[in-house]
């Protein structure tokens, strides 16, 4: 990490612009268009090979507004040296993005307890650990798509869905042990002690299983699928497992409890967002928050988690859900990649740490309730911030639309109050604080709908009222007044992080996510959010639930 | 209880004093160039210069409108009476010490003229009304102070350049060149209307104003200008306009005598 005053986004800005950072002045209109773009021009090679081949036109970079009139910048991740171009970034051409979410939506948490019961009470079954270990290595079968109850069945080609599987963890120290560590995500292995012994009390003894559907039942189904196949495949496990009659009515017991007693990522939307459950905006931002787990690999930079979960907000909420769900059409990368590329968001908060320690206390030196110096330190971050802008044009050149600065700026001052408080609502409350700021300053913010969200926020970012607020650990894209609220998620998801890593927690909302996102096994990496986005860029990451395996040639 | 008067901004520094000039209807704005206003007409390249008015409805006279005590209350812009279309004119206000910028443009906007519609955004600001009255509106806006000829750019689409560094004559980047700078008259020429079609006509806009001029006439806080900061009535109004609306809706019991 760079000294207190060298500013972080210095070498991304020099590596973008051949000008000094602080130069006011540059060329344009002399760049050769977008032939300086290595993307843009294998697009078109590819365009036209296409047109070529179907007999009518396809892309042409030469449409529309002269693409490339300005330097072509490329993007630096953020507390990465990977650099790659804009394109690179958009959901549709990065793979790492769309597994992040085919992992977050392909996860349903099933508890093992209510089944259980059933066995033994209801069936007179015994359980033990032999026969947990049974139905491990049965669920590991059928999971991915094996048939156990009926003969002559059709089955799922493993090469297509290798990255299915179920594994179980527990507050139980003593019944993980006798579990066949394969099938354990082991607490006190992936986590620091202190975060282990936190996980396992809120835990308790429960048994849960995470599963994994594969990746291309929710691709070509839908979010809402994945408990449903998760739970046909777990009571086919059971009757296999436990030898139990298959028509029996308390089989459905299982079914209901892997339906109905289980968690999946993303909780059901009103009708009028037309999504099903387990689709990216019902992801609660405690929930996000939880999935990321770089505190846990890197539990000494609470800041680096925190700017982690931003980028993993950014691609979700940002990109794949506003960008693609509501939105469609291809605008949102360049908006939401502003708060994970080339260390501007990175500069602001490292910066807000080092003001916390050194003027406020430290981090929850803020009480909850001293609201005069909440806002002291706020107008101090989003200054700050606005101020970056202002002294180095390439930072402001780099973060061209102004609600690209709005958020970064407003996420910085949120992030350092929840820091300062270890309340993610003080920091919410400081996020508008520094909308306002930001407006009344420049004179300028984002577009009409962000704005409105904005001045309006500072109201109700204390209501806990029904529909009209939440604690921000369980607001969401689905909290009504963020429904549309573009750009802003990412940094939404970053102040409950923030509050709580200030804390000392080990988890945000949810222990059990937590747990499950741990597992090394997942295709992405949730303790390197951006280095995976890097990877997918630079076309190093390999996804999962390709179809190559079925197709000839 | 004493007669209310519009305060308009608070704040004694520059930007606060320029904010309160434009937003002001009873001051008159300096008039900095006369562009013709068939060259207006052309810029916004909703018509041709003669063309006539294209219209939406009947004129209002004509019409047989419902009984309504609004309508007998509010008095028709010209354009309205006329039946003429709404159209738009959109200024984009570079960073760098634009004269305005997006939120006091719709502030003068709304403060100044009647019948209008108005966008704010982070890099422009549109003004939409029936076509005679914009006409008139946009003339006003090119020739007076409110407009820069480097850092302020007529655009309909493809805005963007508000926040680029300035290009070697110190204009701001448009991505469709819509105006260019003439080297030997030292002026700014557009050679594309709003939304870039080619111009029959090169069209003069003027000088750009040094930036050590414009330092002082802009609505723009910036740290290497006139600092927020240090404007303590500024701060303290946009903190008030926070906490306000935050105790507004958490705990409104808590709000007295503010």
């Amino acid at each position: 990490m760079a000294g207190k005053d060298e500013k972080l986004f210095l070498d991304a800005c020099k590596a973008k612009f051949k000008e000094e950072p602080t130069s006011m002045e540059t060329k344009y209109y002399c760049y050769g268009g977008w032939k300086q773009s290595k993307s843009k021009v294998e697009f078109q090679a590819k365009a036209d090979e296409i047109a070529k081949k179907r007999g009518f036109p396809m892309m042409n970079e030469d449409i529309g507004v002269p693409l490339g009139q300005r330097s072509w910048m490329p993007y630096r991740l953020s507390h990465t040296d990977l650099v790659v171009e804009a394109d690179d970034l958009h959901c549709i051409n990065n793979p790492a993005i769309q597994q992040a979410w085919d992992d977050i939506r392909r996860t349903v948490l099933v508890g093992l307890d209510s089944p259980h019961q059933t066995i033994q009470k209801r069936l007179g079954k015994e359980v033990t650990p032999e026969t947990i270990n049974a139905y491990l290595e049965t669920v590991n079968h059928t999971m991915p798509g094996g048939a156990v109850v009926q003969e002559h069945m059709a089955e799922c080609n493993p090469a297509l869905v290798e990255d299915s599987y179920v594994k179980v963890y527990s507050g139980d120290d003593e019944l993980i042990d006798e579990i066949d560590p394969r099938f354990v995500i082991d607490i006190n292995k992936n986590f620091p002690k202190e975060q282990a012994e936190k996980l396992k009390k809120s835990i308790g003894k429960t048994l849960m299983q995470a599963v994994r559907v594969p990746t291309m039942v929710g691709r070509l189904m839908d979010g809402a699928t994945v408990s449903r196949h998760a739970a046909m495949q777990i009571s086919m496990a059971f009757i296999s497992s436990y030898k139990l009659a298959a028509g029996e009515a308390a089989i459905a017991d299982f079914a209901y409890s892997a339906k109905h007693q289980s968690i999946t990522m993303g909780s059901m939307m009103p009708a009028r967002r037309v999504r099903g459950p387990n689709e990216p905006g019902g992801i609660t931002f405690g929930f996000l928050d939880d999935m990321v787990q770089s505190d846990r690999v890197y539990p000494d930079d609470p800041a680096r988690a925190v700017l982690e979960t931003v980028a993993l907000g950014a691609a979700i909420y940002d990109q794949v859900y506003l960008g693609g769900y509501m939105s469609g059409g291809v605008g949102f990368t360049q908006y939401a990649t502003a708060a994970y590329t080339d260390n501007i968001l990175e500069d602001y908060v490292y910066h807000s740490v080092d003001l916390i320690k050194d003027a406020y206390g430290g981090f929850c030196g803020v009480k909850a309730d001293d609201y005069a110096k909440q806002m002291k330190l706020a107008d101090q971050v989003s200054s700050y911030a606005l101020e970056m802008y202002e002294r180095y044009p390439a930072v402001m050149e780099t973060h061209f639309g102004g609600s690209q600065r709005a958020t970064v700026t407003a996420a910085s001052t949120g992030i350092a109050v929840a820091m300062a408080t270890g309340v993610a609502d003080n920091g919410l409350n400081a996020w508008y604080q520094s909308m306002l700021q930001h407006k009344e300053r420049t004179g300028r913010l984002g577009f009409y709908g962000f704005d409105l969200q904005d001045q309006c926020g500072s109201a109700n970012s204390y209501a806990y009222r029904s529909d009209e607020g939440l604690p921000m650990e369980l607001r969401g894209p689905n909290y009504p007044n963020y429904a549309m609220n573009v750009g802003h998620l990412s940094g939404y998801a970053g102040i409950p992080k923030a509050a709580h890593l200030a804390r000392g927690d080990a988890f945000v909302a949810s222990p059990l996510i937590k747990v499950a996102f741990s597992d090394k096994d997942l295709v992405f990496d949730f303790a390197n959010v951006t280095k995976e986005i890097g990877r997918g860029g630079l076309r190093e990451f390999v996804p999962a639930g390709e179809r190559t395996a079925v197709i000839k040639g | 209880m004493a007669k209310y008067q519009r305060q308009f901004f608070p704040g004694e520094s520059k930007p606060a004093q320029n904010r309160r000039r434009y937003l002001d209807p009873k001051i008159q704005l300096k008039k900095l160039r006369d562009i013709p206003m068939d060259d207006v007409v052309r810029l916004m390249g909703h018509r041709t210069p003669g063309q006539a008015y294209g219209s939406i409805h009947a004129p209002i006279e004509e019409a047989t409108e419902p009984e309504c005590p609004i309508r007998k209350l509010v008095v028709p812009i010209e354009g309205a009476k006329a039946g003429d279309r709404i159209r738009y004119i959109q200024f984009a206000d570079s960073v760098y010490f634009a004269p305005i910028s997006p939120y006091q443009r719709a502030w003068m906007y709304l403060s100044r003229y009647r019948g209008i519609d108005t966008g704010t955004l982070s890099g422009r600001q549109i003004i939409e009304v029936r076509e005679r009255n914009l006409e008139q509106i946009a003339k006003e806006l090119l020739d007076n102070e409110t407009f820069d000829p480097a850092l302020t750019g007529i655009r309909g689409a493809t805005v963007h350049g508000h926040s680029c560094r300035l290009d070697e004559h110190g204009l701001m980047f448009d991505g469709w060149q819509r105006y260019l700078w003439d080297d030997e008259k030292k002026e700014v020429m557009y050679v594309k209307d709003q939304v870039a079609l080619p111009l029959d006509k090169k069209i003069y806009v003027g000088q750009p104003a040094p930036m050590a001029d414009l330092k002082e006439r802009t609505t723009i806080f910036r740290a290497d200008g006139y600092d927020m900061n240090d404007d303590k009535e500024v701060v303290d109004f946009y903190i008030r306009i926070h906490k306000l609306r935050t105790l507004g809706g958490y705990r409104p019991f808590d709000v007295k005598g503010e």
